[in-house]
């Protein structure tokens, strides 16, 4: 198994998993950390909801993560891709219908009660799997969690659960949250999810509306000597174009999440003092995706959809829409996986002649004036580059003769449209893959999903063939033939082209030259920064 | 002195319709100087102007030719600037003409509904219309006219109040002919031209609303319009200001056109009513 994984990391574009694990002991040795100092963040948005264990989002883990704390933490060179958290050891049963986590010693909440294993008993029973977003998959058959004393929390599920899947779901699902102030009351309507309690090496001071988040040190955290930090300003600025300004201008330390255009980073990558880091994301892989709503007739053909494939130039959106901040893709696991990725899928070379004969043979003929059908194209609004990548397929499409009609919504409407009244043919989403197919992938292809679920199938696609590998593969408990399931899964997509998988990306973080530790982990922008420090 | 030539005279007028004149030959020669659709790539991308001839103003983001963009976004802005104007002068001067000549109860409803629409922001209403609505092209110009006809309404009714008191009106009244008839055929005629004054502003302030909306992103996606592309062009503010500053450019200068050009025939028409 860990040869695979080296083999695969190798895979990665520019390597950087490899580059992480071998630059990061030098740092460690090469400079000792200098305590306290004000770290100031940009924030481009304020999530309504706080709580992690509730809304298990990238957007809610960037400023929660300082202060709520999982399980384990996704890490580049840990064993099984993790590093101990709140648990010290996880151990899953043969038959599947358990895992057993032994919790740190010594660890208080920042009220200082005690953590124990009956807040992660409470966590993942009343919030994880009945409230939160991904949660409610994965954790569908937990049943009970049995505390047989402070420090041992035993899952039992109902039916033999994947060992594997579980370890894969914890850096993003398994934030404890204090049962002494949730147990009173609704859970949803807690005043700790605007101001959350934890254990983590911050603790939440403030939320000025429109202006800033502030966090401060935690003195008592369970790692000796950290955090380093003294605070965490999190200066919210929602325009795209502000945050290049603002680190020019010595305003912010950091921006995370691509805050800084695309475009903008050549420019300011010249800029001295700042630096850009494309690490520290690759737990956070979006995909580009083409949704197809499959009670189209012409959407119904695999010619035609394969025809689509072939129009795409591939290279031409991640040089042109990311500039190159992007992979192509082959399938719906992205080729930054170091457990599931396979490249033995059929592929589809860039080839309009070939696209318009497919579509001649499905028998789209050409009318008078060049076009064979029309469409209606939803791109998703939450990016640019899905903004952009629509204009381009509209483009692209237009080359093979399908008029393509763009319809621009913002999200909520967005969503409505393409996930509860599948009023679209095509549709440009970006789903996330988190590090296991189980978690957020095979949903977007599964059939007999109810309307109305976000980032699912949702185009009335339904391969029994495929529904039965999901099945199977979601209760086979050994890793190695869990693992060969997902790439038949991966072949058997990019075969029949539920949905159409044309780039990955991440994210890319301006930095300043002065703060140390950065991008030391596979979801560094939304882990704990405890041992981020600043040069002075 | 004839009007045309007192138009003349005024050089801002002048000014005013040879922007105008270009503007329209722009419109009308998109699809002759730049056929096919001026969404597709043609180039690399991000060009900057001036450096290859057969993409003279760059191209943007994704590769598509800037100039070609601005010929066809001069006729979505005209298109949209003249049927908003139209649509919101027509409402308008209808409104206004049954409201002044009928008078009483009719009067008051009619009226208190203008106030209604008058009272919300027109930008409000134009933004709120396309986004339960859906951006296409007619909903932009029924959203802008939408906000827009108060105006027309308010100047007709008030030109209305003080014609129907005339003579003319009344010997109509005298030979039997139907309200309605008298309403549209002897008076909204007299009233007309105060209320055509008001088209220069509302071309102007459409173009803008317009502009505006799309560079919002609440534009019609299938279509090229300046407020697009400036709002495309923000994101490389630093790196290509062109994509910003052209349509912004033809933006300014359309509406400075409409508005100069559409000044200079108001004076020239009031001088020659005020002599005759």
């Amino acid at each position: 198994m860990s040869n695979v994984t080296i083999s695969r990391r190798t895979v990665l574009a520019g390597s950087a998993l490899l580059l992480a694990s071998t630059a990061l002991p030098t740092i460690g040795w090469a400079q000792t950390p200098k305590k306290g100092g004000r770290l100031v963040v940009a924030a481009d948005s304020e999530p309504r909801n706080l709580n992690p264990a509730i809304v298990a989002s990238n957007g809610v883990f960037f400023i929660s993560s300082k202060i709520v704390e999982t399980l384990a933490e996704a890490s580049f060179d840990g064993k099984d891709g993790l590093d101990p958290r709140l648990a010290t050891s996880w151990e899953g049963a043969a038959d599947g219908l358990s895992v057993t986590f032994k919790l740190r010693e010594g660890v208080k909440w920042h009220d200082g009660k005690p953590f124990t294993s009956a807040d992660v008993a409470f966590s993942a029973l009343q919030i994880w799997k009945p409230l939160q977003n991904l949660g409610r998959t994965v954790f569908k058959d937990l049943e009970a969690v049995d505390t047989p004393d402070e420090l041992t929390a035993v899952f039992k599920f109902a039916k033999p659960t994947p060992f594997q899947l579980i370890r894969n779901a914890l850096p993003a699902l398994s934030s404890v949250v204090p049962k002494h102030i949730y147990e009173t009351g609704k859970i949803d309507e807690n005043p700790a999810n605007n101001a959350p309690v934890g254990t983590g090496p911050f603790k939440f001071v403030e939320h000025k509306s429109g202006e800033y988040y502030r966090l401060e040190k935690n003195a008592d955290y369970w790692v000796k000597n950290q955090p380093y930090l003294d605070e965490i300003i999190y200066q919210v600025l929602p325009d795209r174009t502000s945050a290049a300004s603002a680190l020019e201008a010595e305003e912010i330390q950091l921006a995370a999440f691509s805050a800084v255009p695309l475009a903008d980073l050549d420019r300011i990558s010249k800029v001295p003092g700042l630096k850009v880091v494309t690490k520290g994301y690759e737990g956070l892989t979006y995909q580009l995706v083409v949704e197809i709503n499959h009670r189209r007739r012409e959407l119904a053909d695999l010619k035609v959809r394969q025809a689509i494939v072939h129009a795409i130039d591939k290279d031409f959106v991640v040089k042109t829409v990311f500039l190159g901040y992007a992979a192509t893709a082959t399938g719906p696991v992205p080729k930054n996986d170091p457990q599931f990725y396979t490249a033995d899928v059929p592929t589809y070379a860039f080839d309009v002649a070939k696209a318009n004969a497919l579509l001649d043979e499905a028998g789209y003929n050409k009318g008078d004036d060049g076009k064979r059908f029309s469409l209606k194209l939803l791109p998703a609004p939450y990016f640019n580059e899905t903004k952009q990548f629509g204009d381009y397929l509209r483009q692209a499409l237009a080359a093979i003769g399908i008029d393509a009609q763009l319809v621009n919504n913002d999200s909520a409407a967005h969503i409505k449209a393409v996930y509860t009244d599948h009023a679209f043919d095509l549709a440009v989403g970006p789903p996330v893959f988190r590090g296991d197919p189980a978690i957020s992938t095979t949903i977007l292809v599964q059939s007999g999903i109810p309307d109305g679920v976000p980032f699912s199938n949702q185009g009335g696609y339904k391969n029994d063939e495929l529904d039965a590998l999901i099945a199977k593969a979601s209760e086979t408990l050994d890793p190695a033939a869990r693992t060969e399931l997902y790439r038949e899964f991966q072949r058997q997509v990019a075969t029949d082209l539920p949905l159409i998988n044309v780039a990955e990306w991440s994210f890319i973080s301006v930095i300043k030259d002065t703060v140390a530790n950065v991008a030391n982990n596979p979801r560094w922008a939304v882990s704990n920064w405890a041992d981020t420090w600043l040069e002075t | 002195m004839s009007p045309l030539r007192r138009f003349l005279l005024a050089p801002e007028a002048i000014a005013g319709a040879i922007i105008l004149v270009a503007l329209f030959a722009m419109a009308l020669t998109a699809s002759l100087f730049f056929p096919g659709d001026p969404q597709a790539i043609a180039g690399p991308a991000l060009l900057p102007p001036f450096q290859d001839w057969s993409l003279p103003l760059g191209t943007d983001r994704l590769g598509r030719d800037v100039l070609a963009e601005l010929f066809h976004g001069a006729r979505t802005s005209l298109v949209v600037g003249l049927a908003a104007a139209a649509a919101a002068l027509a409402v308008g001067a209808i409104v206004g003409t049954l409201a002044g000549f009928a008078g009483g109860l009719v009067d008051e409803v009619l009226m208190r509904i203008t106030d209604a629409f008058q009272t919300v922001p027109s930008f409000l209403l134009a933004l709120a219309f396309v986004s339960v609505v859906g951006p296409s092209l007619g909903v932009v110009v029924t959203a802008i006219a939408l906000g827009a006809w108060t105006g027309p309404a308010r100047v007709a009714r008030a030109e209305v109040l003080s014609i129907r008191e005339r003579d003319f009106v009344a010997g109509a009244r005298v030979i039997g002919m139907h309200p309605l008839e008298i309403a549209f055929r002897e008076v909204l005629p007299n009233a007309l031209p105060a209320v055509l004054a008001l088209s220069s502003v509302i071309v102007a302030a459409a173009i803008l609303t317009e502009a505006a909306l799309s560079f919002l992103g609440l534009g019609d996606p299938n279509r090229v319009t300046w407020g697009g592309m400036i709002a495309e062009g923000r994101a490389v503010l630093r790196t290509a200001p062109f994509l910003s500053i052209i349509p912004g450019v033809a933006l300014v200068l359309t509406v400075l056109g409409v508005y100069l050009a559409g000044e200079g025939v108001v004076e020239t028409t009031a001088v020659r009513r005020s002599l005759s």
